[in-house]
């Protein structure tokens, strides 16, 4: 392979999001520091036969403002919402998309389930009309690429396009990839970010787990009793920070690190001693070149089910040894459920906004404490905080974990 | 980077119905009998075609050992199994494996559509408290690159990577980086795509199975659609150093790849030939390579209409003048449309067939359209001087990736 | 309309199960056991702790609960919850036939 100069560095200069607590990046941080729950019960299906009934669905969204090429009703609904966010984040970042070279402009996109309410249309032909009305639409909508792939054609982007849909850790392992793209020389600007769209699949699948809880989300809370599925999308423009410079924009944080593990232990149970998310922490940090005093917030994965918290603190503990103690730690999960592949896209959003105003949110919905999740998890109230350096953590089904680092833009 | 490491293959392992080996699957496709035949794994009703390339008779014990494999799915075995393969074939093993933290990179255009139905149907049949546990731990489309790491413990990063048809070869790609960038020290990449009835009804309503008695015609001029087939493949990619350090035997070095992205998703020959000639021309370039010194081709043809019009002139733009004596290849033609396995059985293919000097015929492929733009597709087998080969993933509606891979120089 | 596809067939149970005894019950729910981990049911001990002795995880002890209820047509909304109360094959068999008794009163 041929020798490439000093790998670049990447920044964030763009944010678009479509999430149960609104559209877009000033509502959306707006009502995470005022510490708003996005949760209610679920209207998108009938929830009567289940026994839990909160989710955190995106209401009243209409892709067609934010689709000017595609036509809205020929994608599915994690498409339209990562499409929307995509729009959103290159406005956000100042860049009209026919300004940019489009060879040179590539996406990356993570999710859980892709869309599957597909999946649900199909089996509701097959039970209803049957056999015969099946039509190829599990080969033509349903495929998870089509998320970035519709992006890229909403946009005109002719770059890499790549769906990495590694469940609830996909939005960090996108953000890995597109910076990866970027340092290499691969592309010049990149749409990383995740997306996912609410089903009854979802739904049905944790509540058999047991996973859903009946009252509210209330991560880290010593009576918390579990997580609350939902949807959304989440898009962060990443490019090389000698362009962002150059052009003068505006640079939320930069991208130092990240860490990538698997567990391989368990589909649905995370390691117990929480070894897989240690290791991609402590990678993070040292891809970054940081020590663990240098980091200012964590963004917790923080579902709220009574193990994940547990072994989470665990994990954080560590890797962070006697500085876990002192690092704020919040879980917007509290206040926007578990929006699956979208989770870790509007993590690394918070990450960012955290670090560019100087705030972090809360984890709502804290107070009882619990002897076994004993870190300062920014009970209730926003906090502020200079953050210089912002971790983001995210685990997933299937053993996947991802931490990103996130930094102030020094010269 | 200026310390970019040189990346090498080390093992490969494949599933197929044409072979449980890179070397077997190689053998078949020079043999070019056909595979094609009336699906048995599910009933197949007022369909155009009911044929297919099914693995048949798949038992996972045979590459696992007797264990329980109830909590796997049947793409989550397909992977598990391959990937058992190919680290034997490299020589990774028992504790190597275990202490390393080894990278698992597996392309999969559905994971297992069939597994997310099934647990719908369920629901809806029985009720939601009837669901299925293990159904819903594998319906993440990251479930076979969960259960392979569980099984095999590799613990580096775990990705599953999907970019269509273009999936294993995107797939082998980000490896090379992790690899290339010295990230981790071992990865192990490549695809797994079951064959299931709702993919199957899908693929055929959409119109893209091959019509008539279901035979792929890549590249042909009465080419209709293309069959859908199933499996898995994986290789081992190291470092060079690394490979040498442990007395690794060295297969191919991965040289170079490229991506790039068809905006029309598939819509537009013109554009889409553009995407394809991309992806080429920025692999060639990673790799330092001109076009003249690529010496076969694996194509992604797999019969399709449009999507193998767009292939071969996007081929033909970026390899130039050498398009008139490069050996073009097919292999969809025998193993049908793996869909995300596709690209890394590709790969696995043409890694044996630079080890035997000799590239297969296309099944299915005759004659081409007056003025097509590829000239050189095979239709026999023929001894060929194998020194660099480019593994194309074209996707169906937008992806491409590129691969170059080189003999080994051992 | 049957979902007869892939092998995967779900078909409708009635209730009008015929009274079964202990050892009936107990040989479906050992049965069960092993279509879900593969343990022969010879080796399914009539005490075996799931944890400790069949060494099962929560999911796999879920995915037998789901089948033992679907078999017998508990209905149990809480069968998550129950499993940590049955830690043995014997609990279980003993709490199918309390359910199944309570049934056949009502």
């Amino acid at each position: 392979m041929t020798a490439a100069p000093q790998p670049r560095r990447v920044a964030v200069t763009g944010i678009g999001v479509v999430t149960p607590l609104g559209v877009g990046r000033e509502t959306f941080w707006r009502a995470l520091l005022a510490g708003e729950s996005g949760i209610a019960p679920v209207t998108s299906f009938d929830t009567s036969r289940f026994k839990v009934h909160l989710g955190a669905e995106v209401r009243g969204f209409d892709a067609a403002p934010w689709c000017r090429k595609l036509r809205p009703e020929e994608l599915g609904r994690a498409s339209q919402m990562a499409v929307a966010a995509a729009r959103m984040a290159l406005a956000d970042a100042g860049l009209a998309p026919e300004t940019l070279d489009p060879e040179r402009t590539g996406v990356a996109m993570g999710t859980t389930s892709g869309e599957p309410l597909e999946i649900e249309q199909f089996n509701d032909t097959f039970f209803g009309a049957g056999r015969d009305a099946l039509d190829g639409a599990l080969a033509t909508r349903y495929p998870c690429h089509r998320i970035p792939g519709q992006v890229a054609a909403e946009l005109g982007f002719a770059g890499v396009n790549v769906m990495l849909p590694n469940a609830c850790a996909a939005g960090n392992y996108a953000v890995a990839f597109a910076r990866d793209a970027l340092r290499g020389g691969r592309a010049d600007v990149m749409l990383a970010g995740g997306a996912d769209s609410f089903s009854r699949i979802t739904y049905t699948g944790f509540a058999r787990l047991g996973a859903i809880t009946t009252d509210c989300c209330a991560p880290f809370d010593g009576e918390r009793k579990g997580m609350v599925p939902g949807e959304g999308a989440g898009v962060l423009v990443l490019e090389t920070l000698e362009g962002a410079r150059a052009r003068g924009a505006r640079i939320y944080a930069e991208v130092v690190g990240y860490g990538l593990s698997c567990d391989a232990h368990h589909m649905t149970a995370s390691h117990p001693e929480g070894e897989g998310p240690a290791r991609a922490m402590a990678q993070a940090l040292a891809d970054a070149g940081l020590a663990p005093e240098d980091v200012d917030y964590i963004s917790a994965h923080g579902t709220g089910t009574p193990t994940n918290d547990k072994l989470e603190t665990l994990a954080v503990k560590r890797a962070f040894g006697d500085v876990a103690k002192r690092v704020p730690m919040s879980s917007v999960k509290s206040m926007l459920g578990h929006t699956m592949g979208a989770a870790s896209a509007l993590e690394a959003a918070v990450c960012c906004l955290a670090i560019a105003d100087g705030r972090v949110p809360p984890t709502i919905n804290y107070r009882h404490p619990d002897p076994e999740c004993d870190l300062d998890y920014v009970p209730n109230e926003a906090r502020e905080v200079p953050v210089r350096v912002a971790m983001n953590n995210a685990y997933a089904f299937g053993g996947a974990n991802a931490s990103v680092l996130f930094a102030a833009a020094a010269e | 980077m200026s310390d970019m490491r040189r990346v090498v293959v080390t093992g490969v392992g494949v599933l197929s119905p044409l072979g449980d080996s890179a070397a077997a699957l190689h053998r078949a496709l020079c043999e070019g009998s056909s595979h094609l035949a009336p699906v048995e794994g599910f009933a197949v009703e007022g369909l155009p075609t009911n044929r297919a390339v099914e693995l048949r008779g798949f038992d996972p014990a045979r590459y696992l050992g007797e264990a329980n494999f109830r909590p796997l799915d049947r793409t989550g075995l397909l992977a598990a199994c391959a990937a058992r393969l190919a680290l034997d074939d490299a020589g990774w093993t028992g504790d190597a494996v275990m202490q390393g933290e080894l990278a698992l990179l597996v392309g999969t255009m559905f994971g297992s559509v069939r597994t997310i139905a099934e647990f719908d149907r369920r629901g809806l049949e029985a009720g939601p408290l009837y669901v299925k546990p293990f159904d819903f731990a594998n319906s993440v489309i990251n479930a076979a690159a969960g259960q392979t790491a569980i099984w095999h413990h590799l613990r580096g990063p775990n990705s599953t990577v999907s970019a269509g048809t273009a999936s294993g070869v995107q797939a082998i790609a980000l490896g090379a980086d992790l690899v290339a960038e010295g990230r981790v020290e071992v990865a192990i990449a490549g695809g797994a795509e079951e064959l299931c009835w709702e993919s199957f009804v899908a693929f055929s309503r959409a119109g893209m199975v091959a019509n008539g008695d279901g035979t792929p015609r890549p590249f042909d001029v009465r080419r209709s659609g293309f069959a859908l087939g199933e499996g898995a493949a994986f290789l081992v990619l190291e470092s060079a150093e690394g490979a040498a350090a442990r007395g690794a035997r060295v297969l191919a070095e991965v040289l170079g790849h490229g991506a790039a992205f068809d905006p029309s998703q598939g819509s537009d020959e013109k554009s889409g030939a553009a995407a394809v000639a991309r992806a080429v021309k920025l692999a060639l370039a990673h790799a330092g390579l001109q076009a003249e010194d690529v010496s076969a081709v694996s194509a992604a043809a797999s019969g399709h209409p449009r999507a193998d019009a767009a292939e071969a002139r996007g081929l033909a733009t970026a390899l130039g003048m050498s398009v008139a004596t490069v050996g073009v290849t097919a292999p969809k033609g025998a193993f049908g449309e793996c869909l995300g396995a596709s690209g890394a059985l590709q790969a696995a293919a043409l890694v044996a067939a630079m080890e035997a000097g000799e590239l297969p015929g296309t099944a299915g492929f005759t004659a081409a359209a007056p003025g097509f733009p590829l000239w050189s597709i095979s239709t026999t087998p023929a001894p060929l001087d194998l020194a660099v080969g480019l593994v194309d993933g074209v996707g169906l509606d937008g992806p491409c990736c590129a691969l170059l891979l080189g003999r080994s120089w051992t | 309309m049957t979902g007869s596809l892939n092998g995967g067939t779900v078909t409708a149970k009635g209730f009008q199960m015929a009274v079964i005894d202990d050892d009936g019950i107990r040989d479906k729910v050992k049965r069960i056991i092993f279509n879900v981990t593969r343990i022969p049911v010879e080796k399914i001990g009539d005490d075996a702790s799931f944890r400790q002795d069949l060494e099962l995880d929560s999911l796999s002890l879920l995915e037998i609960g789901v089948d033992l209820d679907y078999e017998f047509q508990l209905g149990l909304e809480d069968l998550e919850q129950r499993l940590g109360d049955l830690p043995t094959v014997g609990d279980v068999v003993g709490f199918v036939r309390q359910r199944l008794a309570e049934r056949a009163v009502a």
